[in-house]
């Protein structure tokens, strides 16, 4: 029976090729993006899920009115870990704070991130160096291990795992230091690393004030996290009063909270961030869902409007006694070996995707790999989507009743056309919604390109670099003056200055006051010359000046929202309190985007002595464009002299080019969304496209006698037309609410954003209206050019 | 061998409600070959359809040997059907995406009979059709007449006890159809019960007695004379 049913398939299949190739098609590309999609949402939602303790391990985060953190500091492990049995270990880590030169030889390596652990915090996070993991004891405070990679760019010949000699900084620093052996970084994981520093203890001499660390915390099973937070919350206050350093009075504790956040949220949803990331990923899922439903939509579809076909079929073998269940499995088979050819072209065409796909993404995901999860996901998948796509006819055909479809006139253009029609209408819905999407991301992207952002970017180069600047010249740190002396004789070099964090970057926050209100705000520690480098605009009083002896002792420069914030009226020449300075407001300056367009500008203070403040590291020159080259290679000449901490490394950024990595991810967003808008509007054109050519050929005999009976062609075009037309119509006005909703969230997300256009609306429903006409005429033409008296002879 | 008691089947559609059948009384005897007549609407496809089990009547009786088989579930019905019956329609019904033998060969599969002895039957009967050299074609590929003899193969395969045509002739010119008739007839003397619904004095006189059916009624029913004459 298999043999006949495959048989009556094949050939059904064939005698239909077209139509069956751009379903089978359509299926393929749309899987391929579900399952591209599906690999990619395994990965995002299991980054360190290979840790033994993935399910126990919890950060300590710190609540503070303004915002949340995970920099906690380091002595409060300790207090954790005396205080409650159900902790079972504390660990502590620390991220790199600045870039670190490695030498072997003429071999250097730049590390962007050596992560310092304390035993514990490795043992929690399953950080294993490659011999082992070790508790450093006696002489040895830290164990220093370097990735794989890393120990390959300094030993290129070393296949041992022996302890090697390395030196820290330029060539002619002097430091040396022994490297342990090498460590493998899991970039599946929210701890990667160039290398480790492993200590026995961290931050001993740390006291309250310092949140430099972050703190991990193994559970025993089954404890009560709730309960526990709010154990260390409490904890947290009173060590916080019993050490209190900064003098914060009970109301500001009674303000801070503690948490806990599973490791598990770390990656996509961390509660000391937004979860931006995790709504993406859901997104995107929903968007590989919904076009791999309109894909089965187009199946059903065709399958209900091809059961006149079959039905004399199922007639047959009714009569000849076949049960309802055999038809019923028999069309599910035909289904499922068309899906399952579908699922091997989807994995064909997701290869192939894929490379741009993981560079879009910034992943290194592969199909073929034995332990993906794949294996189950695809089995999965397969009967998903021939569930989805053969239930239904499925059923309608094993019920047709055989006195009805023998009879020899059954038609079922009539029947279920409701449902041929909804389901038509809601491919075009979605296709709507996604084209709607993709034009309005469009346009805030073209928005926030043209904005003016308050700043200029351009020619401003940004040099990483080692040495610390402060002025006044703090514990080991050095002035800025002679480096800007010498920088500014290099032809070319308009003006230089130093910052502790550049716009782009995170800016530091503290708590300062005016008129007896206290308030947390951004600050930056700043050089002379830093507004002009930046071309930021004054708004009043005036920039840092070399010649005033008091801005480098208790100046300020505030924004217009630090200004708002605190109401002050006529700023300059009042005073703002922080750190235990009376800083005197010189001057007011624009407010100017340095986190991109999604947050609002915050409330900043620019000062050149902070003492609580950051070290300034981070140098910014602005350079004469028709001069960039030479002064590039000037710099590079010079730098062991300029800085000579640095010695030879000389690397530096476009600033420009930092900044727009803010844009990237809403870059990211409108490929997908093309992607998305382009695969959706093509799959529904393609079903389309096969529908109106069934319903023309089911039609051909009427439109026949219509062209008999003197209908002309514009009026056969019209009336084929016409239905497709008014559906197409229909799914718009259903989406427009649907996208107006769904982008005017999107748009929420960004603090500076475009008014809700209306042209995108008008703009889907021309293009969906122009392209169904174009499709369906292509069919309709065949019909309206053939001889009627052929088409009726033929009958 | 059949006893039908009183059947009664109404179309409901939106609008009207149509009594197909009102009151049927029919005897079959087992080896008898019956005409059903009348005219058109008046139930003669209908009445078909329920002694084949492929309608259900609102109410009535229908006894096969001693089984009642109008309480039968679905499943019931299509195993009772394949193994008793076979049916002949007016336009051939043939699936056109399987060849001559494929589409004899298909009740023989949903009776579950091993490949060896299905292939042993279908090249029987193909033989006996004198369709030997069609039996790769497709339906398409062959007349009228051709077809319905490739259809009477396949509803005889099974070796059924009653076989149920309605109108097989109407779609063939008389010489085709006269085929067919004489087929019809070698298989009733063979001893299986036909049943036969036709438009055609001509066919009906192939029969031993021909029913008379009007607006669901049987009005009239008359044995055939010379055919049963000829039957001794
Ligand atoms: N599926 C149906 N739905 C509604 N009414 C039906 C249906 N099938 C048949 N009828 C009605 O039942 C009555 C009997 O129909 P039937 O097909 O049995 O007639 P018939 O005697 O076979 O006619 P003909 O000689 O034209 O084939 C007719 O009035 C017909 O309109
Ligand atoms: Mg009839």
């Amino acid at each position: 029976m298999f043999r006949l049913n495959l048989k009556i398939a094949l050939r059904n299949l064939w005698r239909n090729r077209g139509i069956t190739a751009i379903n089978v098609g359509g299926l393929a590309i749309a899987l391929a993006a579900f399952i591209l999609v599906t690999m990619y949402f395994t990965y995002e939602t299991s980054f360190d899920k290979s840790n033994p303790n993935y399910k126990n391990v919890y950060v300590v985060g710190v609540s503070y009115p303004e915002f949340k953190t995970n920099y906690i500091a380091a002595p409060f492990a300790k207090a954790i870990k005396q205080t409650y049995p159900e902790v079972e270990s504390v660990g502590l880590i620390k991220e790199g704070s600045f870039e670190l030169t490695i030498k072997n030889g003429k071999n250097t390596l730049f590390t962007k991130n050596i992560l310092a652990v304390d035993y514990n915090a490795a043992k929690i996070l399953n950080i294993q160096p490659e011999n082992g993991l070790t508790k450093p004891s006696g002489e040895v405070e830290r164990l220093n291990y370097l990735s794989k990679e890393s120990m390959q760019t300094l030993f290129p010949d070393k296949k041992d795992n022996k302890p090697e000699m390395v030196g820290y900084g330029a060539s002619n620093s002097g430091i040396t230091v022994v490297v342990a052996g090498s460590i493998r970084s899991n970039e599946h994981s929210n701890f990667v690393f160039d290398g480790i520093s492993l200590a026995a203890e961290l931050g001993e001499h740390d006291n309250y004030d310092m949140n430099d660390y972050s703190i991990f915390l193994k559970l025993k099973p089954n404890v009560n996290v709730a309960n526990l937070e709010k154990k260390i919350t409490d904890l947290y206050r009173y060590e916080l009063l019993k050490n209190n350093t900064s003098k914060k009075s009970t109301a500001e504790l009674k303000a801070i909270s503690t948490f806990l956040d599973p490791l598990s949220n770390l990656h996509l949803r961390p509660k000391a961030g937004n979860d931006m990331p995790y709504k993406t990923l859901i997104a995107l899922s929903v968007l590989g869902f919904l076009i791999l439903v309109i894909a089965c939509i187009n199946f059903t579809n065709l399958s209900i409007a091809q059961a006149a076909n079959r039905a004399k079929e199922v007639g047959v073998k009714k009569v000849m006694g076949a049960y309802r269940s055999q038809l019923t499995l028999q069309f599910l088979t035909e289904i499922f070996i068309q899906c399952f050819v579908a699922t091997i072209l989807a994995l064909i065409l997701a290869e192939l995707v894929l490379p741009y796909f993981n560079n879009l993404f910034q992943v290194g995901l592969s199909i073929w790999q034995v332990d993906s999860d794949l294996i189950w996901q695809l089995p999965l998948i397969l009967s998903l989507i021939t569930l989805i796509a053969g239930i239904y006819p499925a059923m309608v055909l094993s019920g047709f009743k055989p006195a009805l479809v023998l009879k020899g006139n059954f038609s079922t253009s009539k029947q279920n056309s409701w449902l041929r029609n909804g389901l038509l209408v809601f491919q075009f819905c979605i296709a709507v919604v996604f084209i709607i999407g993709l034009l309005i991301i469009n346009s805030q992207l073209k928005y926030m390109r043209s904005q003016d952002v308050g700043f200029n970017s351009s020619q401003v180069v940004y040099i990483k670099n080692l040495t610390l600047f402060n002025n006044p010249v703090k514990f080991g740190s050095v002035s800025f003056n002679p480096v800007r002396d010498r920088l500014l004789k290099i032809p070319g070099i308009k003006s230089a200055t130093v910052a502790s964090f550049i716009p782009g970057g995170q800016n530091g926050i503290n708590s300062y006051e005016v008129n007896a209100s206290k308030a947390n705000i951004d600050f930056v520690n700043v050089d002379f010359d830093y507004f002009e480098t930046l071309d930021i605009k004054l708004k009043e009083g005036r920039f840092f000046l070399n010649t005033f002896k008091t801005d480098t002792i208790n100046s300020a420069i505030i924004n217009e929202s630090a200004v708002a914030k605190y109401s002050i009226k006529n700023p300059v020449g009042q005073t703002i309190r922080g750190c235990g300075i009376d800083y005197k407001i010189v001057g007011v300056i624009k407010d100017f985007k340095t986190q991109g367009f999604e947050s609002i500008v915050q409330p900043t203070i620019y000062t050149i002595k902070d003492p609580c403040g950051s070290y300034k590291t981070q140098i910014l020159l602005k350079i004469e464009e028709n001069k960039m080259a030479d002064a590039l290679a000037a710099l590079k000449a010079q730098w062991p002299q300029i800085n000579p901490k640095d010695g030879e490394d000389f690397r530096y950024e476009f600033l420009d080019e930092l900044y727009g990595k803010l844009f990237k991810k809403q870059e990211q967003l409108q490929s997908v969304f093309f992607a998305a808008a382009l695969l959706t509007i093509f799959i529904a054109i393609l079903g389309l496209f096969a529908f109106a050519k069934y319903i023309t050929n089911g039609r051909i005999k009427e439109i026949a006698v219509r062209k008999i009976l003197g209908a002309s062609d514009v009026q056969i075009f019209k009336l084929i037309n016409s239905s497709f037309f008014i559906m197409v119509l229909i799914a718009n006005v259903i989406s427009w609410p649907i996208a107006y909703i769904l982008t005017k969230k999107w748009l929420e997300t960004f603090a500076y954003r475009i008014d809700l256009p209306a042209m995108p609306f008008v703009s889907s429903a021309l293009i969906t209206i122009l392209l169904t006409v174009i499709t369906v005429s292509i069919q309709a033409k065949k019909a309206v050019k053939a001889n009627p008296v052929d088409a009726l002879k033929y009958e | 061998m059949i006893r039908i008691e009183n059947l009664e089947k109404v179309y409901k559609t939106e609008e009207v409600e149509t009594t197909a059948l009102n009151g049927i009384n029919l005897h079959v005897k087992e080896g008898e070959f019956v005409s059903i007549m009348g005219p058109s609407g008046c139930g003669k496809s209908t009445l078909l359809n329920v002694m084949g089990l492929l309608d259900k009547p609102e109410s009535g009786s229908y006894k096969f040997i001693d089984t009642e088989l109008l309480t039968l579930n679905d499943r019931e019905r299509s195993n009772f059907r394949k193994r008793n019956m076979g049916f002949v329609f007016q336009n051939f019904n043939l699936i056109d995406e399987l060849t001559v033998f494929e589409n004899i060969e298909l009740p023989l599969i949903y009776n579950k009979i091993p490949t060896a002895e299905r292939k042993k039957l279908v090249n029987e009967i193909i033989e006996r059709m004198n369709i030997v050299n069609r039996s790769g074609h497709f339906p398409q590929q062959l007349s009228g007449g051709q077809q319905q003899r490739v259809a009477v193969a396949r509803a005889l395969v099974t070796k059924p006890k009653l076989v149920l045509a309605d109108e097989p002739t109407g779609n063939l010119d008389s010489s085709h159809g006269n085929e067919v008739m004489e087929l019809l007839c070698e298989l009733n003397e063979t001893g299986t019960t036909i049943v036969m619904v036709t438009h055609s004095s001509h066919d009906a006189s192939f029969s031993n007695r021909i029913i008379n059916l009007k607006d669901g009624h049987v009005i009239s029913e008359k044995i055939n004379k010379s055919r049963n004459e000829e039957l001794i």
